[in-house]
């Protein structure tokens, strides 16, 4: 039952359908699987080791489900996670106006999740350039409004799905470290409004 | 087809039986209130006592167990005393000072045990404690034997023999530390001592103190072990065990705060929601195949399991065993990896299936006193997460969240109607295009059958409780007839009664119309 160590807690966000399981699945099992059942693929929870120079960072990677009819719970779901992918299909801008709402509710309730803005099936656009329906350089300005990273990435091809959670890896790394340094480890200020204290229960 | 309806059927009635002994708890309300008669709902595992009741009863036991918890610490210790004397001196005596101060703790009362320990106080200042914690390597053989003495059955412990376990397995895990094992060891036994004093407070103050204690410990440990997470980790994983387990009593479900209510409204919750179907929740699990049923009665059995576990982690292993039931049942319906799409739903049914008893107490207690590293980040803890959401879903379900109407929820809820089993047939995502499921599927055919039986029941059963409530009619009104005919009798043919007073058969005075005719004697001739 002894479960893997993990260090750090990485949720997927982002509107049904837009890749955010196809990109955990290339990411973890280097695959894109096409066929009746591609949106039923890979696994919920998976545990992806990072060799960072002479370090290891272990990321837990948390699948949420997708469908309208569980949104009300998935403020249980990036409790106390470290980093957001926040994923949009390049070729469906209401896909990103989802994504707008999700940054919104971590900006509000996370404060200690780093934001990783992801525009998913970069291949389509490559194929068909009139495809896309939101801009690189209006979500990189909202990237850095936000102080978010941006990345667009393909799951068919692989493009850039190393590189962020690569970036991943890297950010939790040094903030790890600054933790450390600064206050010998723990962030007592965050503990009053953390996870613990309300769960699914808001009392 | 007799034979298969008849092995389909004991499949059935198999399931069934299974269910309500599953279930058997909720039947017979008065089973369920506490047992001194409070009017609270007891539970079995306070012995069929409410919450409140049962710590009465049990204050004073624990506050025994506390002492025999120390007078245990005690002994263990002098068992290591021993066993390092006996590694110097020779086996018959190290044989006789193991076992004699244990029957000694045993046989006598309080006063002598303090007397023991006060001496052993002295004792332990000299030399011989620093061997608390020695190098398992050289003890080793010795301890063996010595623990098949201490666990024979004269010893009358039984309450606390769990806890009993865990200080031994605490122990022997930190003797390995040597050095700051001791000191971990200290730490935990004065932390639990300061908690028990400390009944007051409420669960969120309880669970600050907890999450304090881990978090100081884990810091310190983080220096001892130079940042190796993973060692302090394997730690953190034994305090918790040793801390939880002489704090669970009194902890869990602590009578300061809700959570007992909030057990009740969701076990009265998920009982009003019998009737959710599979098919409404979308869940991609078919029962029908022998593999996943079985799959989903070992995630039931699991997932109930976990109201019996002491250690918040052990707790969290029931609802990954759990969960890991609920993949193999989908992957084996999907001949596909799940998803979280697919693990979600799946879960609420399990949970929905098997009202796991005190199910928000469990939650919260979990969530007080888990190591947060665990729950936070782990494997087990998106597991957790997803039972959370599991159980706000259910508390929230409403008409929208099954894609029903709303008038249809509510005729459901009230009882008024209940699903066909058939009506939503086509919602399995892989049997989908078969236009007549029930042709195909025996055990849909079964319960079709068994429906039909059913009503066909239920509409005799109505004509016989006509007949019976207009024979009940006829009862009550046929005196009454009589009645009014006795009176019509009495007045057509009114009685005229005649001054009579009560007199002897041969007295002067009797009426002799109403008397036969007086015996006269009669000669026969011849
Ligand atoms: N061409 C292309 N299709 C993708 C890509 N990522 C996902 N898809 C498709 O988009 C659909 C939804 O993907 P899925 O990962 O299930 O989305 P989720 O609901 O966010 O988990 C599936 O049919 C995928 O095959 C991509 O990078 N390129
Ligand atoms: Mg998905
Ligand atoms: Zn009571």
């Amino acid at each position: 039952m002894s479960a893997m160590r993990v260090d750090a807690k990485v949720v997927m966000l982002g509107k049904e359908s837009v890749g955010k399981t196809s990109l955990v699945e290339r990411y973890v099992h280097h695959r894109f699987l096409v066929g009746p059942y591609q949106n039923t693929i890979g696994a919920a929870f998976v545990a992806k080791t990072i060799q960072m120079g002479e370090k290891v960072v272990t990321l837990g990677i948390w699948d949420t489900a997708g469908s309208e009819r569980y949104e009300a719970m998935s403020r249980i779901y990036y409790r106390g996670a470290r980093a957001a992918v926040v994923c949009y299909d390049l070729t469906d801008s209401s896909s990103f106006q989802r994504a707008r709402f999700w940054v919104k509710e971590l900006q509000n309730c996370e404060e200690h999740c780093k934001i990783y803005l992801c525009g998913t099936k970069s291949d389509l656009i490559e194929g068909d350039r009139s495809l896309r329906q939101i801009d690189y350089h209006d979500v990189q300005d909202f990237a850095e409004e936000i102080g978010a990273q941006h990345f667009e990435t393909s799951s068919k091809t692989g493009n850039n799905v190393d590189d962020i959670f690569q970036k991943v890896a890297e950010d939790y790394n040094s903030t790890a470290f600054q933790y450390m340094t600064e206050e010998t480890g723990i962030d007592l200020g965050q503990k009053k409004d953390s996870y613990f204290y309300t769960c699914c229960h808001n009392n | 087809m007799r034979s298969v309806k008849t092995t389909e059927q004991s499949r059935l009635s198999g399931i069934m039986s299974q269910r309500t002994e599953r279930r058997g708890i909720h039947v017979d309300q008065s089973d369920l209130l506490c047992k001194k008669g409070c009017g609270y709902y007891g539970n079995a595992a306070w012995q069929g006592l409410c919450s409140k009741c049962w710590r009465e009863e049990y204050q004073r036991v624990r506050q025994k167990q506390i002492q025999d918890d120390w007078a245990l610490a005690e002994k263990l210790q002098r068992e290591e005393e021993a066993a390092y004397a006996s590694s110097h001196g020779a086996q018959t005596q190290s044989h006789a000072q193991s076992t004699a101060p244990h029957s000694v703790h045993v046989s006598l009362g309080p006063f002598s045990k303090f007397e023991e320990k006060k001496t052993n106080e002295k004792t332990r200042k000299v030399t011989t404690v620093k061997k608390f914690f020695s190098p398992s390597s050289r003890t080793a053989p010795k301890k063996e034997t010595q623990e098949g003495k201490s666990s024979s059955p004269s010893i009358s412990r039984h309450a606390s023999f769990d806890t009993d376990q865990v200080s031994k397995d605490f122990v022997d895990f930190l003797k390995n530390l040597q050095k700051p094992g001791r000191e971990i060891h200290k730490q935990c036994r004065a932390f639990i001592v300061n908690m028990s004093s400390k009944k007051d407070l409420s669960a969120d103050e309880l669970s600050e103190c907890v999450q304090d204690f881990y978090q100081n410990m884990s810091d310190r440990l983080m220096g001892h072990f130079k940042g190796s997470s993973d060692s302090v980790e394997q730690v953190m994983d034994q305090v918790e065990k040793y801390i939880m387990s002489r704090l669970y009593k009194s902890v869990f479900c602590p009578e300061t705060s809700d959570d007992e209510n909030k057990d009740l409204v969701t076990q009265n919750r998920i009982r009003a929601l019998h009737w959710v179907t599979i098919q409404m929740l979308c869940v991609s699990m078919d029962e029908e195949i022998p593999e996943v049923s079985e799959n989903v009665v070992k995630a039931i059995t699991d997932i109930i399991e976990m109201d019996s576990k002491r250690v918040p982690r052990d707790k969290l292993g029931c609802i990954t065993r759990c969960s890991k039931h609920i993949f193999s049942a989908i992957r084996i319906t999907m001949n596909e990896p799940a998803s979280a799409d697919d693990f979600l739903p799946a879960l609420i049914y399990i949970v929905l299936k098997a009202n796991p008893p005190r199910l928000q107490s469990n939650i919260q207690y979990i969530t007080r006193f888990c190591n947060p590293s665990r729950l936070m980040t782990g494997e087990d803890g998106y597991y957790f997460t997803n039972l959370c959401c599991a159980a706000a879903f259910i508390e929230k379900l409403d008409a929208q969240s099954l894609n029903l109407s709303p008038e249809e929820f509510d005729r459901y809820m009230s009882g008024q109607a209940s699903p066909r089993f058939n009506s939503s047939e086509g919602d399995w995502p892989h049997a989908g295009s078969a236009p007549d499921v029930t042709a195909t599927n025996p055990v849909l055919a079964q319960l079709n059958h068994n429906l039909e039986l059913l009503s066909g029941l239920s509409s005799k059963q109505e004509r016989l409780m006509e007949a019976a409530q207009s024979l009940q009619a006829d009862l009550l009104s046929w005196p009454e007839s009589v009645q009014r005919e006795v009176h019509g009798i009495l007045e057509k043919y009114p009685l005229e009664i005649q001054s009579c007073t009560a007199s002897a058969i041969d007295a002067n005075n009797t009426d002799n119309d109403n008397l036969p005719p007086p015996l006269t004697p009669q000669v026969f001739a011849g």
